[in-house]
Order: structure tokens, then C-alpha cells, then sequence
């Protein structure tokens, strides 16, 4: 495979991997499908900022926003099924399930263990410990101002850590396993490593003050956004809209079997962070995974970044103990 | 191929002297589709091979009967809910029908899923109940109540302009919150409901789709 080159790397000679806006598949249908599919990414981010700026305080609380997201993954499942981008994407009663325990994981046992480990648990500890007080400036900024900045410092710290996971050995084997999906579907930002979930769930965003309802706005924008990173629906994405946010596109491009192609698109919901960084490639791919598109059951999924840890520590030992004469062979650090 | 030997006309046992010929249901599909009488068993097994024949599949003969073994199933493998199965065909007066006898790991990892989850749920309680009965807690409680009152947060003049709530007192909601624990055990109990439900969509839809499936490569049709 030729591949295409893309500043000084060559994207797609090991699989498949559309580059440039111009060569991507399009919403195929008449008019209101067209208009639909066009417009419904922009339409619901206006919708859910519109809502939690003017929702009453009664309203403007975290449950409500837990069943708003329960209401918006029906709606996202229906579109991948009106709409596929691809059919060998499709969901089956298998990935559904599979999908569903590692998001039903990471309600109840990795919430119980992030409130001990996690960066709340951090952060307060820091505060503690220096007594500082929060950056209660920022409280006094327009609401917008306020979520676009928690949006887009919490991905900032979310573009460095998973590039970090792609280029530090020890990371890359935790982060690993959520490459081994071979399509994308709304629930597959859950599979994955408890550790990798626990480690880029780190923020910074929670060293600033923010009101409760600017928090909420944010959430929101990581909802109408952030969402479409991993979603099985064929969009007229506007050309603004794929500038400075990530789409499915993007994603899709990372996941790619092409080891180039998966060391770009980084962020979550920002993608104006790979353009700044220089890792941003426009394109999209439909052949996912790794190793040939083998797929990684929940159990190993579990155990590879220890089982790998393992193998590769005791095969470094056994090299340096033997003066570097028996070579093993290890899972390079792909991306 | 634990899930699926036993011969045609005993089936199998999970252990010897033990039956189970209800609760196999669950992880279990048995059942038949007709078949063009005129197709000779050699013709129907060459027409299933596209379903079967896939990477990593392992294909045996048990008797007459067919047996697969697919390990590790591709997302989009049209049998990757069944992971193991026997296919053999049965002649009745003029007709004949195939028959399956499938095992699915998924259904069954499926059908336990509740259990793990109402676990997790009995765990927050435990962790609660230890957490509040230990004397940090006391100590903690008493620090809460000590802490500074929080400002009254001001909106923006253009958050004002544009008519956006303006935020609560903190310090009055205080009262209403009563402490219930660190951990909610609600969500354990939400999810094992909901993967009941999941359990009960798939040991409907699955066979109603292999069926189908089946009917269709042997009909000659694409595999949908």
C-alpha cells in the first residue's frame, strides 16, 4: 500500500486510511435525511448549551443531566441504526452487551475506586496539604467563558496524557486493549483498561473554582461532542464544526490498523489541540483494531497490562542477566 | 467442546450424574430448520460453510453431525454470540430438517452480569456502613461543620443580561443532605435490572437470528 503523505509522515501504507475531507463518504438519501444529518450535530449542542443556561436551579442538577445522557444514548443507538457510516460497524446483541458492562464498570466499581484514587481525591489532598485557595477569579467569568475553558483545559490534559500513552511504554500497555476494537459504536469510549479509564480520567480542570452551573455547561458540550468520537453514524459534518472539533472522522483515523494513522487525533473533544500540536490527520477509516482486527474479549482486557508488564519485565531481566544474548521477542508499543 | 457433545440421541451432561435439562436453557439453543429434502447432507453442509468458515473457526465431525469451535468470533461474525456448536441433519418420512445444538458463552456471562452487579451494590453498603461506624468519621463530620461558610457566588453582568439563574447560597442547602455514605448502591441495583433485561432481549433475538441465518445459507441467500 502507497499511502498518502501527510506533513512528513506517510499515513496508510500498513491498512486503509481515507485522507482529506474531499475523499470521505457522504449522507446518502433526500433532502430531510440530507438537512438532518447535516445540521443535527450543531442543532443539539445549541440545544443542551440553551438548556442548562436557562434551566432553574432546581433543574440544573447532576441527576438531571444523568438522565438526559440516558435519553441522548437511545437517540445515538437509533441514529446508528437509521444511519450506519458503515454496516461492518454495526451493533449486534454481543457488542451491546459487551459495550454495556464496561459502561455499567465504570458506574459502580471504578466510581467506588476513583473516590479514593482519583484526581478529586488528589486534587483535595494538594489543597490540603498547601491550603491554597482555588482560583476563585474564575468564578467571575461570563458562563460560556467559564465552560469552554473547563472544556478545553480538562482535554488539554486529556490530548497530552493519551499522546503519552502512545509514546511511554508502561501507558501505552494500559491504553492498549481500547485499540483492539475493531468498530465504533457511542458505548466503546468505556472499553477499555480499568487502569488507562482511571488514568485519563485525570484532570486539572479541578484546580479552578467554577460555578456549578458552568461545570454543567461543560458537560454538556463534552456530551453534543465529545460523544460522536466513537458513533457508528454517516454525518454532513459542517466544515467550522470538523475544524475545531473532533469528530468521528478523526477518531475513526486513530483506531485505524495503520500504525501512522493511530498516532494522530488525540484529543477528545478539541481537535483544535491536534492542529495546534501537529498530529491532527482529516480523514476517516473503516478497518479498526489491532493485530489484524483480532478481537479482545473482557477477560484479557483485564489482565493485558499486567500479563504484558510481566512478560516484558522478566524478558528485559532475562536479556540483561544473560549480557543481552537472548533477544525475546515483545508487543512493540504500536501507539 | 464441553458445551455442546453428548450424542443425537442423549444429550449431554455437565457432570456425570448430574442432568440439567432445564438450566442448560440459558446458555443453550437447540432447535431445527426444514430443509430441501432433495439436498443431500454433503450439498447443506457446503452451503452453511460460508457461516462457518470463518477466521479461527475449528470444524470437526462428530458422528454425522458437524461441529464448530469458534474461539475467539470476530464483532461481525454472524455466530459470534454461539461460540460452540453441532449442526446435523435428521430425515423424517420425506422431509428433513437440520438441527443445532448451539452453546453461547455471552448469553451465560450475560445471564451472571446481575449477580456481579448487586454485589457491587452489597459492597457500597458494606463500605458505608464500615466507613461511618469508624471513629474518623466522627472526626471528619466535625471538621465539615467547622468549615468556613462559602461565598454567594455572583453571575457575570452578561450572564445577568441574558437572564441566566442566578446561583444558590450554598451555605442553605446544608441542612436538606442528610449523609448517606460515600457510595450510592443504587446504581449496582439499576444495572442488574438492566442486564436482566439485556439477557432476556438476547436469549430471544439470538436464536430467532441464527434460525434465520441458517435458513438463508441453506436457501443459498447472502448471510444477512
Amino acid at each position: 500500500m502507497a499511502g498518502v503523505q501527510v506533513g512528513k509522515r506517510i499515513i496508510g501504507a500498513d491498512a486503509p486510511v481515507t485522507v482529506g475531507w474531499e475523499n470521505i463518504g457522504r449522507v446518502e438519501g433526500g433532502p430531510i435525511k440530507q438537512f438532518v444529518f447535516t445540521y443535527f450535530q450543531p442543532a443539539m449542542l445549541l440545544l443542551a448549551i440553551g438548556f442548562w443556561y436557562y434551566a432553574p436551579n432546581w433543574l440544573a442538577v447532576a441527576s438531571t443531566a444523568i438522565a438526559i445522557r440516558l435519553g441522548w444514548t437511545v437517540l445515538l443507538l437509533v441514529l446508528e441504526w437509521v444511519n450506519p457510516r458503515y454496516s461492518s460497524w454495526q451493533l449486534t446483541w454481543k457488542e451491546f452487551a459487551t459495550d454495556a458492562f464496561y459502561v455499567a464498570l465504570g458506574m459502580t466499581f471504578l466510581r467506588m475506586v476513583d473516590s479514593y484514587v482519583g484526581d478529586g481525591a488528589i486534587i483535595a489532598a494538594v489543597q490540603d496539604a498547601f491550603d491554597w485557595d482555588k482560583f476563585s477569579w474564575f468564578t467571575g467569568l461570563p458562563l460560556l467563558v467559564q465552560a469552554v475553558l473547563i472544556s478545553m483545559i480538562f482535554d488539554f490534559g486529556q490530548y497530552w496524557m493519551h499522546r503519552a500513552m502512545h509514546n511511554w511504554y508502561p501507558l501505552w500497555l494500559t491504553h492498549a486493549p481500547h485499540h483492539y476494537i475493531t468498530q465504533l459504536n457511542i458505548n466503546k469510549g468505556a472499553v477499555g483498561n480499568p487502569v488507562e479509564l482511571f488514568l485519563i480520567g485525570l484532570g486539572i480542570g479541578g484546580f479552578f473554582d467554577f460555578l456549578p452551573r458552568a461545570f454543567l455547561l461543560a458537560g454538556a458540550i463534552g456530551m453534543t461532542v465529545g460523544i460522536y468520537q466513537h458513533i457508528n453514524v454517516r454525518f454532513n459534518t459542517p466544515r467550522w464544526w470538523r475544524y475545531i472539533f473532533n469528530t468521528t472522522e478523526h477518531h475513526s483515523v486513530h483506531h485505524s490498523q495503520d500504525y501512522e494513522a493511530t498516532r494522530s487525533n488525540y484529543s477528545g473533544t478539541w481537535i483544535i489541540w491536534d492542529r495546534i500540536f501537529g498530529t491532527c490527520v482529516d480523514g476517516e477509516a473503516e478497518l479498526l483494531g489491532m493485530e489484524g482486527g483480532r478481537r479482545m474479549d473482557i477477560g484479557e482486557t483485564m489482565v493485558f497490562p499486567f500479563r504484558e508488564g510481566w512478560r516484558s519485565t522478566k524478558a528485559a531481566l532475562s536479556r540483561r542477566l544473560s549480557g543481552g544474548a537472548a533477544v525475546q521477542p515483545q508487543l512493540e508499543p504500536a501507539e | 467442546m464441553s458445551g455442546a457433545s453428548g450424542t443425537l440421541s442423549a444429550p449431554r451432561t455437565a457432570m456425570v450424574g448430574l442432568s440439567l435439562p432445564l438450566i442448560d436453557h440459558i446458555w443453550r439453543v437447540r432447535g431445527a430448520v426444514p430443509i430441501d429434502p432433495a439436498l443431500s447432507p454433503e450439498e447443506a453442509f457446503a452451503r452453511l460453510d460460508p457461516l462457518l468458515r470463518t477466521p479461527g473457526t475449528v470444524l470437526s465431525t462428530d458422528g454425522e453431525a458437524l461441529a464448530y469451535d469458534k474461539p475467539n468470533p470476530s464483532a461481525q461474525d454472524k455466530l459470534a454470540t454461539f461460540t460452540r456448536g453441532r449442526l446435523w441433519i435428521e430425515r423424517a418420512g420425506s422431509g428433513a430438517v437440520l438441527r443445532f445444538d448451539l452453546f453461547s458463552q455471552a448469553l451465560l456471562m450475560c445471564f451472571l452480569a446481575p449477580l456481579l452487579f448487586l454485589g457491587f451494590a452489597q459492597a457500597a453498603v458494606a463500605i458505608n456502613a464500615w466507613e461511618a461506624s469508624s471513629p474518623e468519621a466522627a472526626e471528619k463530620a466535625a471538621k465539615k461543620d467547622a468549615d468556613k461558610p462559602k461565598p454567594v457566588r455572583k453571575l457575570n453582568p452578561v450572564d445577568e443580561f441574558l437572564g441566566a439563574p442566578a446561583p444558590e447560597d450554598p451555605s442553605k442547602k446544608k441542612d436538606e443532605k442528610k449523609d448517606k455514605g460515600r457510595h450510592s448502591p443504587d446504581e449496582g441495583y439499576y444495572l442488574a435490572g438492566f442486564f436482566a433485561l439485556v439477557y432476556l432481549a438476547g436469549r430471544w433475538l439470538e436464536p430467532v437470528l441464527v434460525r434465520r441465518r441458517l435458513r438463508a445459507a441453506l436457501a443459498g441467500q447472502p448471510a444477512t
